[in-house]
């Protein structure tokens, strides 16, 4: 029983535990689809730091080509076209898959960290605190998040992407604690806790190494819907104008396009931004449901051996 | 071990404890439910005690409220002498450390996320004994105990990579690690097969040698019982009907209620003529006044009106066998149960 063997078992045990859950993600379509999308989107996101540096016309936010001062299509020098003042639409397309990961992730997990904490704590103290908590968790999810960060936006001016996702993780946690409120629950009836009190386990061990990884699995499975949520949050606020002015997002693009007037004149520049956004929110989604089968048995479709 | 009359190791003094069903929101709702009726218990050091009783008797109820899952309305209970339902924080963890318990379901009381190493060294880490190679060589000792051996094979098993029989038996090791003086063992084999009950028994049996171990061992089955324990309590809707010692309450049970529970059980062997008290009325008495014996509605031999007015109070009728009846009836049911008859599980 040396440690190195015991590691060694461990890894083993995770190792097969993700070959096990790989096997039944592989047999769903959905899952494959998005997963194979996202990869792309993520190529994307990686691609977007070459451009700028080929040229520094091709500099998403500052790079203007010197020959160009309105919108043109495609072309050999710029693949996608340029907008109307002559800034290379795939570079700001690949940097907008770059910010749409960093805002999807951050708020989602931000959001998730909030939710799981929050539930946990509400289903394992009980009593006043579930209470509490609980109804502020109604109470923010009633609030329509776009229309809120709207308001605080035309408040405090422009606000920072960084403020953005912590508005939008902030609005976001309600669903999530819910959730993990009522597995806390149910484990909290579990002979095993009961074993731990028995043991002489502290209110903080129970929560920590009986409850929480028993509930994480469902903590990620809500992450990748929340990135949906997020990135669509983001978009929105960019494209009605209230977006950070600093960062190329693709609600942002949409927003020039639909404030220079291109809306109809440019379907070059109109529809990268636009397909992406859906294609991304659906990739993510998909990995959501696919995952969910391999979270829960009872979603499995049947075998067709025995 | 029961004729020592010394001190008792624990004591349950007139221990109630109910249950209120949660009040709608517009029904009446709140509805008490009586789980344990005055349940007074001694149990001596060394012994293996049987609690037994149908489902919903308050048997388990007993065991949560010894290793404190549940506080007690009223009464007290005393290990050692000393008072445990008051105990808090440090007093409470030295407690817990004293008094283990083995629980129904394994297939519930161990969590799916650790390993058999995580699951039975966890005590000795809450309880901060040891450094990590004399915890793995405790860890390794009570597994091999609990007849998982070689332990090396079982150490980095997950509960789903074990039988029922083998969780079960992890769970032991988990109870046993800490050395507790008193274990409640609560229905341990009722979700698995007989052959492995027998080993678990057996198991139980060695620890209580190796340990110095005192064990309360709730089950339903009077047969089980019989053959782990020293001393029996019948348990019949929170009230305690008949306590004495194992042979005494499977040879010469008084109550109607023992005595229609050994009815119940299944028999095999040569049994000549077979012993039957028929002490169980087919059909229920309905309209039972509140204050009547618990085992009124059902008995047969009850006295419609002494049984049904009052609750009788456990009698010591012969030494150390005491039964809550009325009218006892000495006499024994006619027939050999001889000693070729088995009563099976």
């Amino acid at each position: 029983m040396e440690l190195a063997t015991k590691k060694i078992v461990l890894r083993y045990h995770w190792v097969f535990r993700i070959r096990e859950g790989w096997g039944i993600f592989h047999q769903s379509l959905l899952g494959k689809i998005g997963l194979v999308l996202l990869l792309l989107f993520a190529l994307m996101a990686l691609c977007s730091y070459i451009p700028p540096r080929l040229d520094p016309m091709y500099d998403p936010m500052t790079g203007v080509d010197p020959k160009i001062s309105h919108s043109t299509g495609p072309s050999m020098r710029h693949w996608l076209g340029t907008d109307f003042m002559g800034r290379d639409i795939l570079s700001q397309l690949l940097a907008g898959a770059r910010i749409a990961f960093m805002v999807g992730v951050s708020a989602a997990f931000m959001s998730i960290f909030l939710g799981t904490a929050i539930g946990m704590i509400a289903g394992y103290v009980g009593r006043i605190m579930d209470t509490l908590l609980m109804r502020l968790a109604d109470m923010i999810m009633v609030m329509p998040t776009l229309l809120v960060v709207l308001i605080l936006s035309s408040l405090f001016g422009q606000l920072n992407i960084w403020t953005i996702v912590l508005i939008i993780a902030l609005f976001r946690w309600p669903g999530v604690s819910r959730v993990i409120r009522s597995q806390t629950l149910s484990l909290k009836q579990r002979p095993f806790i009961e074993a731990a009190r028995v043991a002489g386990a502290s209110h903080l061990r129970i929560i920590f190494r009986h409850i929480m990884p028993n509930v994480l699995p469902l903590s990620f499975l809500y992450m990748t819907f929340r990135v949906t949520s997020a990135i669509i949050i983001e978009a929105a606020l960019a494209f009605l104008g209230f977006g950070d002015p600093g960062t190329v997002s693709w609600g942002m693009m949409l927003q020039w396009v639909w404030k220079t007037g291109h809306m109809f004149k440019a379907p070059y520049w109109l529809l990268p931004p636009g397909i992406c956004i859906s294609l991304i929110t659906l990739s993510f989604y998909m990995l959501g449901r696919a995952m969910d089968e391999v979270l829960d048995p009872r979603l499995r479709r049947e075998q067709e051996a025995g | 071990m029961a004729e020592g009359r010394h001190n008792p190791l624990l004591e349950l003094r007139d221990i109630r404890k109910t249950y209120r069903t949660r009040r709608s929101l517009f029904g009446s709702g709140g509805r008490e439910v009586v789980a344990l009726n005055s349940v007074s218990l001694e149990i001596y050091h060394g012994e293996i005690f049987g609690l037994v009783g149908e489902s919903g008797s308050g048997k388990t109820t007993v065991g949560r409220l010894i290793v404190r899952l549940e506080d007690p309305e009223q009464g007290s209970i005393r290990l050692e002498g000393v008072e445990v339902t008051k105990l808090r924080g440090k007093a409470l963890r030295d407690f817990r450390r004293k008094v283990q318990m083995i629980f129904q379901d394994p297939y519930q009381s161990l969590n799916p996320q650790l390993s058999v190493f995580d699951t039975v060294s966890e005590p000795l880490t809450v309880h901060r004994i040891g450094n990590s190679s004399q915890r793995e060589e405790q860890v390794r000792k009570a597994l091999t105990a609990a007849g998982l051996s070689p332990p090396e094979d079982y150490v980095f098993r997950y509960p789903h990579q074990l039988s029922g029989g083998q969780r079960q038996r992890v769970a032991i090791a988990r109870a046993m690690v800490l050395k507790p003086s008193f274990i409640v063992a609560d229905e341990p084999t009722s979700m698995l097969d007989a052959s492995i009950s027998a080993q678990i028994f057996n198991i139980l049996i060695e620890m209580r040698e190796k340990l110095d171990a005192t064990l309360l061992f709730i089950t339903h089955s009077l047969a089980a019982a019989r053959y782990l324990c020293d001393r029996i309590a019948v348990i019949y809707k929170g009230n305690l009907m008949e306590i004495g010692s194992a042979d005494e309450i499977i040879q010469n049970p008084i109550h109607p209620y023992t005595r229609a529970l050994l009815d119940a059980l299944p028999r095999f062997g040569d049994c000549g003529e077979m012993k039957y008290y028929g002490t169980l009325l087919g059909r229920e008495r309905e309209y039972v006044e509140p204050s009547a014996c618990p085992f009124f509605p059902r008995c047969r031999p009850a006295d419609e009106t002494k049984c049904s007015r009052d609750k009788p109070l456990l009698k010591e009728i012969f030494p150390s066998h005491f039964v809550a009846c009325f009218e006892p009836d000495l006499k024994q049911a006619e027939g050999s149960g001889g000693d070729t008859c088995f009563y099976g599980t």
